[in-house]
Order: C-alpha cells, then structure tokens, then sequence
C-alpha cells in the first residue's frame, strides 16, 4: 500500500492502568479502507476486541477519539469527532453472553477532533481505569495524565468555564459531567458546555475509566498529497455555499429546530411518549418562539458556516442560565414528547441534562416512558419516590432527572434505560417501552413513514438511531460521512465537482472510482454489523417496539396510519437482501464479507 | 512519521526572490508587499462586528494559509491554515461570546514606542515600524533582540494580540493588512469584518478580548434585551 498523505498514521495509545503512553501506528491499508472518525474507530475496535462478551465497563474496552481526515482542515462543516467504544446501552433479546452488547459511536461538533489533528494524531485509544480522576493534557508530543480529584464532582458548564480560564485560547477540551461520574449508562460526553457526543453512553465508559477529561493543544498539520487540487476544492466548496444563500440561511435562522414545526405538522414528532406525531401546543416551542424568548446569538463549529447553534437566556422562574437549545432532538424530547410547552422550563432541562452530561434523546425516551406508565396505573407514587411525576411537568421532570444522576431510589432503576425499568415492570409496559436493542429511539415518530423509519431504527448497529439512514446506500453514505469529519447537516453541497471522494484524493493520494470510494462506507457498516453479531445480535433483534403496530395517532396527518409485522417482515428482508445479508439470520453473506475484504471477520 | 509541511514565510521567500531578480510573473497575487496599493496616509485595520460573530475561526484559517505559503513542485502556494498561526486570533468564553482580536493599527503606536531599537537614534533598520505605504506595523527580526517590550505594550495598553513567540522570541500577530486586501474580510461567511479607517472612538477600539467579552456578556445575556429578535 501506497503512502497515505493527509494523515499522519498514528495512534496516540494511553493505558490509564499502566500510566503507559504511545504512539501506535495505524496502518496505511486501515487508513486508506476505514478512513478515519467512525469507520477507522470500528476497525481499531475490532482489532482490540478479539472475543465477543467483553463488560463494556472493563478496563479492557477501548474509548477511542476519532478525527477525521477532514479534520483540522478548513473544509467548510469538518468539525465532527466520533467516539467510538463497545456500548454499554445495547443488548440482545436473548443474551449469547453476560455483556453481549453492540458497538457504539457518537459524535460530535466543535472545536475539539481538529486540535487532536493538530497535536499529530488520527485518534486516541484510552484504555485501562485510572486508580483515582485524572485528565490527559495532550501538547503536541507531550502527553501527560494529571489528577482531576479536584474537578471531580463538577458540572460541564462550570468546568468548562474552568479550562477556559486555566488553559486560554490554544487548548480545545471534551469532558463528562456527574453522569459519567456516576456510571450511569447513558451518559454522554460534551465540549464546550452543550455540544453533546450524547448516544450510545460513551461518557458512561469515559467515567469507568476515572477520566474526566481530555485536554488538547496542537501545532502541526500533516502534508497532503495534491496540494493545489485541495485548494482548488476548498475553494469551490466556500464558493458553493456562498452562493447557496437560501440554503445556508435556512440552517442560520433556525437550526435543526426549524424542524420541530414542521415535523408536527407532518405527524412526525415523537409526542407523548411517540403515542402521536403532532404536538397540539408546538407555536408555544418552535423556533419563532425561541428567538423572543431565549435565543440571543448563532454560533458555529470549527470552520462552518451554517451556525446552527443557538444560545441564549431565559428569564423567570427558570432563568438565570445561558445555554444552547432547544434544537430538534432536545425541543422534542424534553418538550412535546413529555407535552412540555412552558419553553424556558424546557430550556432549564437541557441546560441540567448538559451540565450533569446525559443523553437527552435517552432522558426524555425514559421521562416519557414513566409518564405513561404512571397515567396507566402500572407504577404509582411511591414507585417514584413521591416525584408527582405527569405528562407536561417540568419541576417533576427536574427533580427525576437529578434522581437519575444520583442513582437514588427510582433513579437507580431508571438510569438504566426503559428496557430495564419495562422488564421490571411488566404488565405489559413493554409495548410502549421505546427502544430497538436497548437504546432509546430520537426525536422522529415512526408510523407516518413506517418503512423509511422503521428500517432506519430497527437495522442501525448502535440500537436506535435516526442518523443511520434508511436504505443500504444512504446507510452507506452516513458511514463515510461520520468518517471523514464531515458534517451530516452539509453533505448536500458536497457533490458533482466538489465531493468527498475527490477531497480524499487530494488529501490522501488515493485515486478512486465513486463506486470504489462508496464501498468503505459499505465496509465499515458490515464490519460494525459482524461485531455486532459475533456478540449474539441476530433478525429477531432488529424489531421494534409493540407500540408502532398497535396505536395509530388519534389526530394529526398521520391520523390512522398503522404497519402490521407482515409489513415489517417484509421490508426487512428486503432490506437484508438488498445488503446481501441472510434473511433468516441477518449475518452477512460470506461472498458479501470477502467483496468489502472482511473475511477476517468470520 | 510526523511532518511540518515545508513552510517558509512569505518574506523569506521574497528576499530570496529578490536577491535571484526573477519569478515576478508568478507574483502578481503577491504584488503588494512591493507596494502597489497606497493607502494615502489614511490609517485602516480590521474591525469586527461581535454581533454578526459565530465563533468558526474561518479568518484565522485564511489569514494563515496566504501568510504561510508553501512551495509544491516550485509554485507558492497558500498554506493549508493552521489557525494557531493565524494574525487574527478568536477567543471562545463561556457563556458563549467569541471574540475575534485583530491589530487594532493604533495612531499611537505604543508596540513602536516601546521598542528599545526603535530608541537607538543610531539603529537604521528598526525591529518594528509602520510601513510608509500600507500603514500597517510591520516587523523585521533581523534586527529585533526578542526583549517583548512591544508585546508587554500591547497587552498593558491595547488589544494584547502581539504575542511573543516561545522558540524564535520574536514577537507575532501583528496584521500586515495583507497590503491592502485583508483575507480575513473577504473570507468571512459571515460578513462579520471589515476593512475600515481606524477610529479610536469607536466602542471597542484597542480593548482586550476579556474586555471586550464582560461588555458583551452582559449585552447579550443579562436579560434585558434581545438582541437577534
């Protein structure tokens, strides 16, 4: 294999055990067929991994930071770092193994997959568990594992707060909140106080480590191959967005919460615990109602220019803290799906779930799950430790959430997911217990797209998402994106004369057809699906919930709409034979595994 | 296994253009530095709109990818942008307010008057200066001894952008204005710099990115006012 350029090949290796720091060298062949980001931590994983069954909160599991090879470049909307681990989210129907769970992955905005690039590395593994907190300070080749006794305890927001005054400008950070702290399982990692690599509980395996944060500042960046063609896409690529000023404007105004409109209107929106699509009171949180009562400003990530972030203040009984929101995920998870409509209520609710860092998809999947468990008489007020816990609290909601952080009483069984708490339970609480392999489903409904949706989150390899696509190609397509550092909210400008495939021909070296280029994405969703099977996933558990076959919304344009299993059956084989999967098992083919070079794999 | 791209600053590639006399064809993106674009005395400087910030470090990007230029195959070409090595510099705070800080271009000039070359009534050659055609502070290491008194200045009296390097001790930072056509302004997406006269009256003439952040914490985020409505 050639020389890949645009990359520098190394690993930075920290075993928090051992205190042992190094450079571990990545190979040409893993950079050129993986990428970087999602696709490359996949394939790191599966070599550190090599039996299925690993606790997701051994020592043993890597956490692995992943740039992209976009990253620390000023392509415009590069900024994503994935996080990359074994998940402690996810498990099977029947469980092959005592941990049996899937990968995970989950990335994030901002500044902070551009400074590791800039300190010399295409990712960071950490492994091994700390004998008390600490934080790795990376500077350049210097690597040091400080304590972080001191800091344990802290919120994101104060903390962040913390390093910005501590380490200035030239410093980029990602850290967890009380959440990691405290092991619950769907705690996420976050930089600069509100952008969130918030699914699949990767800050749950960041606190097993007793680490809390990774503190970065870099000075290099890396050759790339053809030099003058980048410029000249770099170039073009300003240019198309440029002249795109609707397009771009669009994402300028409003952000991802121009949606939460919209997707009402179309009977979309997970409402009341995903029971309907259309929220009744969405003027009282839609973007129009954001801009006069919170947002104040827009702020972008690293080189973007779509500024899709909004931050802003609330005044009132809720006032008194600054932060982003709410944006699609967290307005609708927090907001309709709890038939939550008092906004700065709402706002103060991200604002916690940011601070102690917990997954707010998860935290309003599980809300809204107890919330209907309560209206129908399964659990009462002494299950919730006397939280009068109602559709459209804010103060109850408040106060579980802290439970939740604090593993107190009802919170204990409640950090653990909607899984959990419908296993224990029962009485039928399992049909509105929204998840698909353990994993709360995202913001978007399911029945008035039921094919698209239902594909989209009955088949994605970290159990629930709404980023993964809905169809083999565009499942594909994501793959690569999450790899390159790329932004999904910019790939429409990333096409004809400007796509990715040439950017990583003039970074890389790589010269390749589209049909080639489009296969790593190909790759790197079947290898996270062999993973995922050795570890004892099969068909019967890419199901989803009862509900999405039993309760047509009452009202809203998706009135009516229901999908049978038969339905679901079919569209799933289809989909496993559009991938070359067998139907009756889902385990890729064996001639599919060696077309995308993964006999290694079975 | 790791690399620095093979960098040298534009103005060592230009003095060694100028001693071998040729290559002036391929200049003609590079034309100001031999001082085509008069300024006629007037004294212009990046200035920065804080509203219309969004904090994505896009100028620092471009202001150091065309001040370190590389050379592939014997072209200059611009530079893949490092944004640490940018003239202008975003600072991030929390709550959220970034602050991009530029060479505010003073009249008055105290990184020149702190120079202890620049006091040597027998030094010909100063360390740091303003240049007679563009206007703007330009610097000469040569002969500058790394002592800081013009970052010190900067920082006591004025924006404090001029930051002594750790390895060469010589002091960087400070805008060149590009010559006339600032990359940093025509680079912005959101048009949130621009190149004008400078005006020590304006609101946040001269002041410290910290400075500038407390007004702008309480502008936007005390509740009183929406901004953006």
């Amino acid at each position: 294999m050639d020389k890949i350029w645009g990359q520098y090949g190394v690993l930075l290796d920290i075993n928090l055990t051992t205190r042992e720091i190094k450079k571990t060298k990545i190979s040409n062949d893993d950079l050129k067929n993986y990428l970087g980001g999602r696709g490359l931590g996949m394939k790191i994983l599966w070599n550190r991994i090599k039996e299925p069954g690993l606790d997701p909160f051994s020592p043993d599991n890597p956490l692995l930071f992943m740039p992209g090879p976009f990253s620390g470049l000023p392509i415009p909307s590069s900024s994503r770092t994935t996080i990359v681990t074994k998940s402690p989210r996810t498990s099977p129907l029947n469980e092959k193994y005592e941990h049996s769970s899937t990968i995970s992955y989950a990335n994030m905005g901002g500044f902070f997959g551009p400074e590791v690039k800039f300190a010399g590395y295409d990712g960071i593994a950490v492994t091994g568990k700390a004998s008390s907190p600490v934080y790795i300070l990376i500077e350049d080749d210097k690597v040091r594992i400080k304590s972080a006794r001191s800091y344990w305890g802290m919120g994101t927001d104060s903390f962040d707060k913390l390093l910005i005054e501590k380490y200035g400008k030239q410093y980029q950070s990602c850290y967890i909140g009380q959440g990691g702290e405290n092991g619950v399982p769907y705690a996420s990692i976050i930089n600069t106080a509100a952008r969130a690599a918030g699914r699949g509980g990767v800050g749950a395996v960041m606190g097993s480590k007793n680490l809390k944060a990774i503190v970065v500042n870099g000075n290099q960046q890396p050759n790339l191959a053809k030099h003058k063609m980048y410029l000249e896409l770099l170039d073009k690529a300003r240019t198309a967005f440029r002249e795109d000023k609707e397009g771009v404007e669009s994402w300028r105004s409003g952000g991802t919460a121009d949606a939460l409109e919209s997707s009402s209107n179309n009977g979309t929106m997970a409402v009341r615990n995903y029971r309907e699509g259309t929220f009744k009171e969405i003027e009282k949180i839609n973007t129009k109602a954001a801009r006069t009562q919170i947002w104040k400003r827009d702020f972008a990530c690293f080189s973007c220019q779509l500024a899709c972030k909004k931050s802003g203040f609330a005044k009132g009984a809720y006032g008194g803290v600054v932060h982003d929101g709410p944006e699609y995920e967290t307005g609708t998870m927090m907001g309709a799906n709890l038939l939550i409509s008092d906004l700065e209520g709402l706002n103060k609710m991200i604002f916690i779930c940011d601070d102690y860092g917990i997954d707010i998809i998860t935290v309003g999947g599980v809300l809204g799950f107890l919330m209907e468990a309560r209206e129908k008489g399964m659990i009462d007020l002494e299950f919730l430790d006397g939280i009068d816990l109602r559709w459209g609290a804010v103060d109850a909601s408040i106060e579980m959430i802290h439970k939740i952080v604090r593993k107190e009483g009802v919170g204990k069984l409640s950090s653990q997911g909607v899984k959990a708490l419908a296993a224990h339970i029962g009485q039928g609480s399992e049909e509105f217990a929204i998840h698909v392999k353990g994993h709360e489903l995202a913001a978007w409904n399911v029945n008035t797209h039921a094919e698209r949706m239902m594909i989209t989150y009955g088949t994605a390899n970290r159990g629930a998402c709404h980023l993964n696509g809905s169809n083999p190609n565009r499942q594909n397509y994501d793959a690569t994106q999450d790899s390159l550092g790329a932004c999904s909210f910019a790939g429409r400008w990333y096409k004809g004369e400007i796509s990715y495939r040439q950017f990583i021909e003039a970074i890389t070296g790589v010269e390749q057809t589209d049909e080639e280029f489009n296969r790593i994405g190909e790759r790197i969703f079947n290898l996270e699906k062999m993973f995922n099977y050795r570890e004892g996933f099969n068909r019967d558990d890419d199901c989803l919930p009862e509900r999405f076959f039993k309760d047509a919304h009452t009202y809203g344009k998706g009135k009516g709409i229901l999908s049978t299993h038969e339905d679901f059956d079919k569209w799933i084989e289809e989909y496993y034979v559009d991938r070359g999967w067998d139907k009756n098992s889902s385990k890729p083919s064996r001639e599919k595994l060696i077309e995308l070079g993964l006999e290694f794999t079975s | 296994m790791l690399m620095t791209p093979k960098e040298s600053s534009r103005r060592d590639f230009l003095k060694k253009l100028a001693i071998g006399g040729g290559g002036v064809v391929v200049l003609s993106k590079y034309h100001f530095l031999f001082g085509n674009e008069a300024t006629n005395g007037i004294l212009k400087a990046i200035v920065v709109d804080f509203d219309k910030c969004t904090g994505c470090r896009t100028c620092e990007t471009v202001c150091s990818a065309f001040h370190h230029p590389v050379e592939i195959n014997g072209e200059i070409l611009n530079g893949l942008g490092n944004p640490k090595l940018g003239n202008i510099q975003v600072y991030h705070y929390n709550p959220d307010v970034d602050i991009p800080s530029v060479c505010a271009n003073c009249p008055d000039t105290p990184c020149v008057n702190a120079c202890p070359v620049n006091a040597d009534p027998n030094a010909n050659i100063k360390p740091i200066y303003r240049d007679e055609v563009t206007q703007a502070i330009r610097t000469n290491h040569d002969v500058c001894l790394g002592c800081g008194s013009c970052a010190d200045a900067c920082e006591t009296e004025r924006t404090g952008i001029i930051k002594m390097n750790p390895i060469t001790q010589h002091p960087e930072h400070i805008c060149d204005l590009c010559g006339g056509d600032p990359q940093c302004v025509k680079n912005c997406p959101y048009g949130a710099l621009s190149f004008r006269e400078v005006d020590i009256n304006r609101t946040y003439f001269g002041l410290s990115p910290e400075e500038i952040a407390e007004e702008l914490f309480e502008r936007y985020y005390s509740g009183e006012e929406v901004i953006n409505g």
